[in-house]
């Protein structure tokens, strides 16, 4: 009873509210618009976009030493996740059967547990920055706390059903992974989308004005 | 010739049919005397060498099998049923009573000596302790060995403990999902443990100073103990995580990547290993968390903060205070979170 609620009317449910928050959060960014810039121009904007998108995947060296912990656990937790959504077996099967219709080359069990490993221990250490680093705390909502907590649950059922010997587990899984996405569009978990206009707009504005940001 | 009457032939038939019973119990029987006579001790079941040799009771027998493979030659193994023997009867018993006597002793302790506090109060000044990456990686082991611990306790225990309250069914996926969570995050802890030790192992090094904090009980009793950066206690609790945290994830290798073909045998001598010395870290690690949390005022605030106040330093770690002052460090001590904020609000307190 619980199995067919979670993988039919919950499951199309969760995806709609998504697509749609999403939507909505985009179509709200964009309606803000951008202030008209009477000055010249000194530089292009979209190459001071492209740019602020790709400098920030690095940290600046005037602080890279200092937050060398967190950017390596960023990697490694962002990284995992990713391998782990797109190419683990089960969630190649599941986007095959729900999603697209069609699937691809699945990532082999050893990158599997690589994979996950990686995500559970950068995203444990990215937390225990969060509440270690005096500044990172103050900055922190309780929705910053309840998305790693909802990610780590998710992550963690997924892995103890990774074999699919109890369908419970799978189930649990599933559920854990719609409240993540009725969860999505209205917390900071929107960073995952939000991040490319985010950096873009202010590569942009100080693009235009000759400043490499 | 006068014909046989015909009741003369009918009465031939039964005499023929007495002769051939008797003949078949003779065949039958006489092939038996000479067991019956013999003596039945002497006498060896042409079988039971056979059996024996399958179940080996007396010693493992490797036989010979077209099947390739590590242990493919022993039919029955011997050596389960004495590691079986082993883990039912002397290690979850004898686990039980170590792990519920540390518990019982710590509560007995609190009753007895409470918290105990910082000698003359809080001073108001902060002296930073630990940075960021001694919490980060603190934390970290710490929520991976309890992770771990509790997920083993529940394959070694949960058939008594959780089937009485989950039902067969529900203890299924239970232990089915601890299993799974041990093996991945096991891995884990072998990187923090490393880590952490590489990180630590300088300030743990023991010095003569530390036999004399043990001898004094560490102050617990009464007394002051002199200490440096860490005590005796803490010494002897890092060189316990760091020699059985090893042995344990090097056993908990052996169990794990079975495809290296290590056999049975190893891989019952790693079991007894692996949940031996976890059983002993886990009672050892109740002691820690209890000193550091309600045992003592002011501990846990060296793990959250990075700091601690300079009244629980000079008086749990008086050496080290030493020789801060003589590197000039503590002109700068930092005001405490309540002198610093207004109230109401909370502040870091503390450099990283």
């Amino acid at each position: 009873m619980f199995a067919e609620f979670v993988e039919g009317p919950f499951w199309y449910f969760s995806l709609g509210v998504f697509v749609v928050g999403v939507a909505w959060r985009f179509i709200t960014m964009l309606r803000f618009g951008t202030r008209r810039d009477l000055s010249v121009a000194r530089a292009s904007a979209a190459v001071g976009a492209l740019r602020t998108n790709l400098s920030r995947f690095l940290p600046r060296r005037e602080v890279a030493g200092r937050i060398r912990v967190p950017v390596v656990a960023g990697y490694l937790f962002h990284l995992g996740l990713f391998a782990l959504l797109l190419f683990a077996a089960p969630h190649v099967e599941f986007i095959k059967n729900h999603i697209t219709g069609f699937g691809w080359t699945p990532m082999p069990h050893w990158a599997f547990i690589l994979a996950s490993e990686a995500a559970f221990i950068g995203l444990l250490v990215l937390w225990l920055h969060r509440v270690l680093n005096p500044v990172t705390r103050l900055l922190s909502r309780a929705d910053d706390h309840i998305a790693a907590i909802l990610v780590f649950v998710v992550m963690l059922t997924g892995c103890l059903a990774l074999f699919q010997s109890f369908d419970g587990l799978r189930v649990t899984h599933l559920f854990l992974a719609e409240l993540l996405l009725l969860y999505f569009p209205f917390s900071s978990l929107m960073h995952a989308l939000m991040f490319v206009p985010s950096r873009g707009y202010t590569g942009a504005s100080l693009g235009r004005r000759g400043i490499h940001a | 010739m006068t014909a046989k009457p015909a009741g003369e032939k009918s009465q031939r038939k039964p005499h023929i049919g007495r002769w051939l019973v008797c003949l078949l119990a003779v065949v039958l029987v006489v092939p038996l005397i000479p067991y019956t006579f013999a003596d039945r001790g002497n006498v060896p079941n042409p079988g039971a060498d056979l059996w024996r040799e399958v179940r080996q009771r007396e010693a493992p027998v490797t036989g010979t099998t077209q099947v390739k493979g590590v242990d493919t030659g022993v039919l029955i193994n011997i050596r389960g049923e004495q590691w079986r023997q082993f883990r039912m009867q002397t290690l979850l018993p004898a686990g039980g009573m170590v792990l519920g006597a540390v518990v019982g002793l710590i509560a007995l302790f609190y009753l007895v000596r409470g918290t105990i506090r910082v000698p003359g109060g809080r001073s108001g000044k902060r002296i930073q302790r630990f940075t960021e990456y001694d919490r980060i990686l603190h934390w970290s082991t710490v929520f991976l060995f309890y992770l771990l611990a509790v997920t083993g306790l529940v394959l070694l225990y949960g058939r008594f403990l959780l089937i009485p309250l989950l039902g067969p069914d529900g203890f299924a996926v239970t232990a089915s999902a601890c299993k799974e969570a041990h093996n991945l995050f096991g891995p884990l802890f072998f990187v923090v443990l490393v880590l952490l030790v590489i990180n630590f192992i300088r300030s743990n090094l023991p010095k003569w100073v530390d036999i004399k904090w043990l001898l004094k009980g560490g102050g617990l009793f009464g007394g002051h103990a002199s200490a440096g950066y860490f005590n005796g206690g803490e010494k002897i609790w890092f060189w316990l995580v760091t020699l059985f945290g090893l042995a344990i994830c090097v056993s908990g290798f052996v169990l794990l990547f079975q495809n290296f073909d290590q056999g049975r045998q190893l891989m019952e001598i790693s079991h007894v290993i692996h949940s031996s010395l976890a059983l002993l870290l886990v009672a050892g690690s109740f002691g820690h968390a209890y000193i550091g949390t309600l045992g003592m005022e002011g501990s846990l605030e060296s793990m959250t903060t990075g700091s601690v106040d300079a009244n629980w330093a000079k008086a749990h770690h008086d050496l080290w205070m030493e020789e801060r002052a003589a590197k000039g460090l503590d002109e700068n001590a930092a005001p405490s979170p309540e002198q610093q904020s207004p109230p109401g609000k909370t502040a870091p307190g503390y450099q990283t």
